[in-house]
Formats: C-alpha cells, structure tokens, sequence
C-alpha cells in the first residue's frame, strides 16, 4: 500500500470540492439581495462517485468540479436565493468539511504511530 | 480558486449590506424633509445591487476564464444609489409654511414602516454574511489543525 493511497486522495478531493461549495454557497448569501441573481451550487459529490467508479487513481485526484446555477424561480423580493436554506447548506456544509479533516487526522495519527513503532 | 475567496466574498457582502442600511437610514432621518438640496421633498435613495463581475464586458469576460478554472465569479457590489420615483405624500396640513394655496404640504415618498422592515432584513443579511464568514474561518482553521 502506497504512503497516499486512494481513500487518501478521495479525502484530500473532496475537501477539495466542499471549499468549493463553501464559496459558492457564501455567494449566494452576499447576493440574497441582487434582484436576477441564481444560486450557485456544486455537486462534488457525483462528480467523485463517477471518478471513483471509472476505475482511475487519477480521475480522483485531479477531479474538476463545475459550480453550476440552479434555475429557480425568483421570489417576491426578486430573488431566487432562500437565505435559511443557503445558511442550512452552508453549517452542513462546514460539519461535512471539518469531519473530512478529522478523517484526515486520524489517518495521519496512524502513519505517526506505525513510523514511531519503526524506529 | 483561493483559500480566502469565501471570507473575501462575505465581505463584500457586509459591505453592501452596510450601504443599504445607510441609505436606509438615512431614508429614515428625512421621512420629514419637505427642502431637499434641489428644494423640493427629499426623495427616497435606494442601493442597486449587482453580482460582482457580471455587469461589465471586462468582469464577464474575467469571471468566465475563471468559470473555465472551475472558480465562481464572487461577491456583491453596490452599482449605484437611485432616487424612488414613487410620487410624493401629499398631506393636509394648512397651517404648515410649507403648505400650498388649498393647505397641501407636499411630504417625501417615505413610509417609515417599510424603511423599518428593510433594516430589519438588511441586518439579517448582514448577520447571514457574518455566519458565512465564520464558517469559512472555522474550515479554515481545521486544515490549519491538520499540520499540528
């Protein structure tokens, strides 16, 4: 098993997509008041599912994910933002990233341990 | 994509909800004024607001390229502030010196009530930019404990 294996380069990919989401989600919290504005969103999730499924240690790594707008009616105010469910989306979104680094940690924690016992 | 662009973007949208709430604010001292600057009632001012980098060729084109790196074009801006052409209250008021002929006192198009309920959803905003922002600060900081 390599030093950065797979689950490594899966991890480090998707915090790579969740700050991605982190951006474009606060974007729409600063434009919940820009009449025409459309939220924007990033699906890193099935973007990593069909990377993961191609087969490819590769297509994980250097994994592109599209900020995509979301075509949704405007409201009254003239707004398709809903600033509860952007803020909803942006804590999900904040807990999502901070479990990946804690994954991350442990990992690392092991490696330290299993490098500490060699020597 | 940077690792600051969230904090950046929440920024501008303090900014913006800043400005709104001064001219609200402002709205809100001269619900009253019946001699602005040009001598007539004050008119009520209203922020445009534009997402950053859409509204010239030169921030499309920008924002596009950045598209192209897989970056949002971020952010909030005020383009301007514009006078509400609403037409202005006409209030019966003889004894006024501001009155005409009949005892009509022309008054600025203002309600206080609706300038009230946009402070109340312009600090929201506000509030909701400061929570982006903090979350930001704390995924952040997690890939900072990662080096410990």
């Amino acid at each position: 098993m390599a030093l950065v294996d797979s689950t490594q380069q899966l991890l480090q990919a998707a915090m790579r997509g969740s700050w991605q989401r982190e951006t474009a989600l606060t974007n729409n919290i600063a434009n919940a008041d820009t009449p025409g504005y459309e939220p924007q969103e990033v699906n890193f999730e099935s973007a990593l599912q069909s990377a993961v499924a191609s087969g490819e240690p590769e297509s994980v790594s250097q994994a592109q994910f599209q900020t995509v707008t979301e075509p949704i009616e405007a409201g009254p105010n003239g707004t398709a933002v809903s600033i509860d469910q952007e803020s909803a989306k942006l804590a999900e979104n904040g807990l999502d990233y901070q479990a990946l680094t804690q994954v991350l940690g442990a990992r690392d924690d092991i490696l330290r341990s299993a490098m500490g016992a060699a020597a | 994509m940077g690792l600051f662009d969230a904090i950046g973007i929440a920024g501008t949208g303090l900014t913006a909800e800043r400005m709104r709430m001064d001219v609200t604010a402002e709205n809100l001292a001269n619900a009253d004024t019946t001699k602005a600057a040009n001598g007539q009632p004050y008119q009520r001012q209203e922020v445009e607001l534009a997402q950053m980098g859409a509204s010239d060729f030169g921030g499309a084109l920008s924002s596009a390229i950045q598209q192209g790196r897989g970056a949002p074009p971020g952010g909030v801006e005020v383009t301007g502030i514009v006078s509400d052409s609403t037409p202005d209250q006409q209030v019966y008021d003889p004894g006024n010196p501001e009155a005409d002929a009949q005892g009509y006192v022309k008054m600025p198009n203002i309600s206080t009530v609706t300038e009230m309920t946009d402070l109340i959803s312009e600090s929201q905003s506000y509030q909701s930019d400061v929570t982006a922002m903090q979350t930001a600060k704390s995924m952040f900081t997690s890939t900072l404990g990662l080096l410990k």
